[in-house]
């Protein structure tokens, strides 16, 4: 595969990563409880900021993680049943997500276990230090695991095939573009945006996000067998 | 200040409490307050409120938590309809 094929297979795969919600929904929960306790703006923009820091740095840690394992397990030649793998991972999250990635119920609630969205519904609140909100920011990427891997995976073994400067590139694409909703929900609270407004959107477009990831993991999926796994077994693509 | 009514938890399985009007308060003024309400505002509109879900409580046993949370966002709607939404969305964001 061409370089810009990966790129744009890291880069899609980054989009799918930023349509999940479970770092948003934290965000603002942070966010809100924040400007309950009367922090300044200013420490309000501090939490927040250290939040959106811990959650990148998860995100690139977690994608460098897989990556070293599949350089290690594969040597720079991965076969192609790990590629049918990772795409068959892409299409069973995919209707995962269709199927049940938000509960049916008002509000913006995920297919998270419970105990866990309550200890982050918890931690958010009673988060007072950016060294939390940094922690906080690690933790909910942990906890959106189940539906980030798919993404992940793809582009660590998409990573593995490349040269090692562009290897940087793509692991730098996936951070900033996964990073997209939580950078623009950031700015929009921190320029003063009401959280009932930012949460009335995403509660209205919920259905929306959840078809659209679904559907990218699909594409995506299914782009990837057809390069990686029936291009190379008919004479390479 | 505590009304002898019982709040029975929403999913049923913790033990029920004693209804506190401090408690009620404190989460309108929440809700107001995430809203960017101002203090005073939020104050008062958590006393009218406060004092409608009172008198709607006065000749029941119990209620649910639910049922509470529901009468207390009607109530709040008619004062600040964004604090409202804020009050409904609290266990329901994540």
């Amino acid at each position: 595969m061409d370089i810009v094929s990966s790129l744009a297979i890291i880069a899609l795969a980054a989009l799918i990563h930023t349509s999940f919600q479970l770092s948003v929904s934290v965000l603002t929960l942070l966010s809100g409880h924040s400007i309950v306790a009367k922090h300044s703006q200013a420490k309000v923009l501090r939490l927040t900021s250290s939040f959106v820091f811990g959650v990148g740095v998860m995100t690139i840690l977690l994608l460098s993680f897989i990556s070293i394992i599949f350089l290690n397990t594969f040597n720079g030649s991965t076969p192609d049943i790990a590629w049918a793998m990772v795409c068959g991972l892409l299409v069973g999250v995919s209707l995962a997500v269709w199927l049940f990635y938000y509960r049916r119920q008002s509000g913006t609630s995920l297919w998270i276990p419970r105990p866990m969205a309550n200890f982050l519904n918890e931690r958010a609140k009673a988060t007072s230090h950016s060294s939390e909100a940094f922690s906080l920011g690690l933790t909910s990427v942990i906890a959106e695991l189940v539906f980030i891997i798919a993404p992940l995976a793809v582009s660590a073994l998409v990573l593995v095939q490349l040269p090692a400067i562009w290897q940087l590139v793509g692991i730098g694409l996936y951070g900033v573009i996964s990073m997209l909703s939580l950078v623009i929900i950031w700015a929009l609270l921190g320029g003063g945006h009401r959280l009932s407004d930012i949460q009335k959107w995403r509660e209205n477009n919920k259905y929306f996000m959840q078809f659209a990831a679904g559907a990218g993991l699909l594409i995506l999926g299914f782009f990837t067998y057809v390069t990686e796994v029936v291009g190379r077994s008919i004479g390479g693509l | 200040m505590g009304l002898a009514i019982d709040i029975v938890k929403h999913d049923g399985t913790r033990d029920s409490e004693s209804f506190s009007r401090e408690k009620l308060h404190k989460s309108i003024v929440a809700a107001c307050l995430s809203v960017r309400t101002p203090v005073g505002q939020a104050e008062s509109i958590a006393n009218a409120v406060s004092a409608s879900v009172m008198a709607w409580l006065e000749d029941k046993p119990e209620v649910t938590s639910n049922d509470l949370r529901v009468v207390t966002a009607k109530h709040l709607h008619s004062h600040h309809p964004d604090a409202a939404y804020m009050y409904e969305q609290y266990r329901i964001t994540i």
